[in-house]
């Protein structure tokens, strides 16, 4: 039973692409009846013929019972009432549908395409911009130049300045060591000769200078007394 | 001619040959099978997202081995939904309003579906046939209520098709039989009458749809048992 669900052709049998589908189909007139029908018996019976061809056609099956008014005629006036309602109704929504779902198709398919446009210009941009850093790139290079070159121009006034402060140091020392020097002989010698003046000072001569003293003071205080 | 009421369900036949197979097949001359397009016409797009939104429906509370189902069903459903409502056009026959007819639908699945599941998962299959949580002293009543239950099924099926379609066409005929015989007498009660046939028309078109659904739905729904 399952070879019956087979299908037998799968694809047509030539491969030459498809012809295009019409833009619009048939035309029709009162949803039914081919334009084309109406042109065809133009030249003989003018714009009224097929009309009144209908219309006799309709009144001789009546008349003559070919057709019989029954009860299906009302239930069938109402069913065609009920389609043609519906057709006309919906009809333009549904169409509008139908178009829409082939439109979201075709619209996926462009999408797809468009954003491999938009991707590969987006490739081609952005190496542009890295072929244009990359001119930029001498520039980089010698200020790169330039800082190495001002660091080690710092590095060696650094140690410039580093010898002349250590160089510097050991001068004053020796500056030092010799004021040092002087300062403790001057001292010495100070001391060397306050020492021999007060050993030389004998004790008559300190009699000598107390009398002196007491002198002195007898007679500025004759003086004050006198003063006051 | 004239018409009786039963004329509307004689199996159609020409000059003694009879068109059973040819009325109940013709509803598949409606659906044009896919070209080979891209962007295919109106009708055909339209076709397409139809049976496909169907088949997405039906198809999503089943597990994988139920996909095997989707060609049976979809095709089923759009088969009675086409003989449905070519049923409402005037002088036409009906094919599902014989019970012969939706029998011999109805039958075969339910069986495919019950045996598919007493052969894959037979303690699964008859473990349905008493709901959870049900008290034990009614188990054993249970068990027999729900084993009618499902062999009845099938004949449910059948019938539920058959009685809605036929009634549906009986209560057009009368009533529309019913306007006619009024129009002499009383014309502003067969207005009415008449008026009663539209909506009633508008109802059976919606039945038409909505039981080609529902008879898919219920074997789709058998099938999620047992499968």
């Amino acid at each position: 039973v399952l070879h019956a669900t087979r299908q037998l052709h799968t694809t047509q049998q030539s491969l030459a692409p498809l012809p295009p589908l019409p833009e619009k189909g048939g035309e029709v007139r009162h949803g039914l009846i081919p334009e084309e029908f109406f042109q065809f018996l133009y030249p003989k019976t003018g714009v009224t013929g097929p009309y009144m061809l209908g219309t006799g056609l309709v009144l001789y099956l009546l008349s003559k019972e070919i057709y019989v008014v029954n009860h299906e005629t009302v239930a069938a006036a109402c069913i065609l009432s009920v389609i043609i309602y519906a057709v006309k109704r919906f009809g333009a929504d549904v169409a509008a549908f139908a178009d829409k779902l082939n439109e979201e198709k075709i619209a996926q398919a462009l999408a797809v395409k468009n954003e491999a446009i938009n991707s590969l210009q987006t490739a081609i941009d952005e190496e542009k911009k890295e072929q244009w850093r990359v001119e930029g790139r001498t520039y980089l290079f010698d200020a790169k130049r330039n800082n190495v070159a001002m660091l080690l121009e710092a590095n060696y006034r650094e140690r410039l300045m580093m010898v002349y402060h250590e160089v510097k140091k050991r001068l004053d020392y020796q500056v030092a060591m010799q004021t040092l020097k002087r300062q403790k002989e001057q001292d010495h010698m100070i001391q060397w000769v306050e020492k021999n003046v007060v050993q030389s000072i004998t004790p008559q001569q300190q009699k000598e200078s107390i009398a002196k003293c007491i002198l002195d003071l007898k007679a500025l205080s004759k003086g004050a007394h006198a003063a006051v | 001619m004239n018409l009786s009421f039963f004329d509307q369900f004689t199996t159609p036949s020409l000059l003694g040959i009879p068109l059973i197979l040819i009325s109940t097949l013709f509803p598949t001359l409606l659906f044009p099978s896919s070209n080979n397009r891209w962007i295919p016409n109106r009708y055909l797009t339209l076709q397409l997202w139809l049976i496909h939104t169907t088949t997405k429906q039906l198809m999503i509370p089943l597990d994988k081995k139920g996909h095997k189902w989707a060609l049976i069903l979809t095709s089923l459903m759009a088969l009675l939904l086409t003989i449905n409502l070519l049923g409402l056009l005037p002088y036409t026959f009906t094919p599902t309003t014989q019970l012969s007819m939706n029998m011999a639908l109805a039958f075969p699945l339910w069986l495919a579906t019950l045996l598919t599941g007493l052969r894959n998962q037979p303690s699964t299959s008859l473990g349905h046939l008493l709901p959870e949580g049900t008290p034990t002293l009614l188990i054993p009543a249970l068990i027999l209520i729900e084993t009618t239950s499902l062999l009845i099924r099938p004949l449910a099926l059948g019938v539920r098709l058959t009685a809605n379609l036929t009634a549906g066409h009986l209560l057009i005929q009368l009533i529309s039989t019913a306007s006619t015989a009024l129009l002499p007498i009383m014309p502003p009660v067969s207005l009415l009458t008449t008026t009663i046939l539209l909506l009633l028309t508008i109802l059976e078109v919606a039945v038409a749809m909505i039981q080609a659904y529902v008879f898919v739905l219920l074997l789709s729904l058998y099938l999620q048992e047992n499968i």
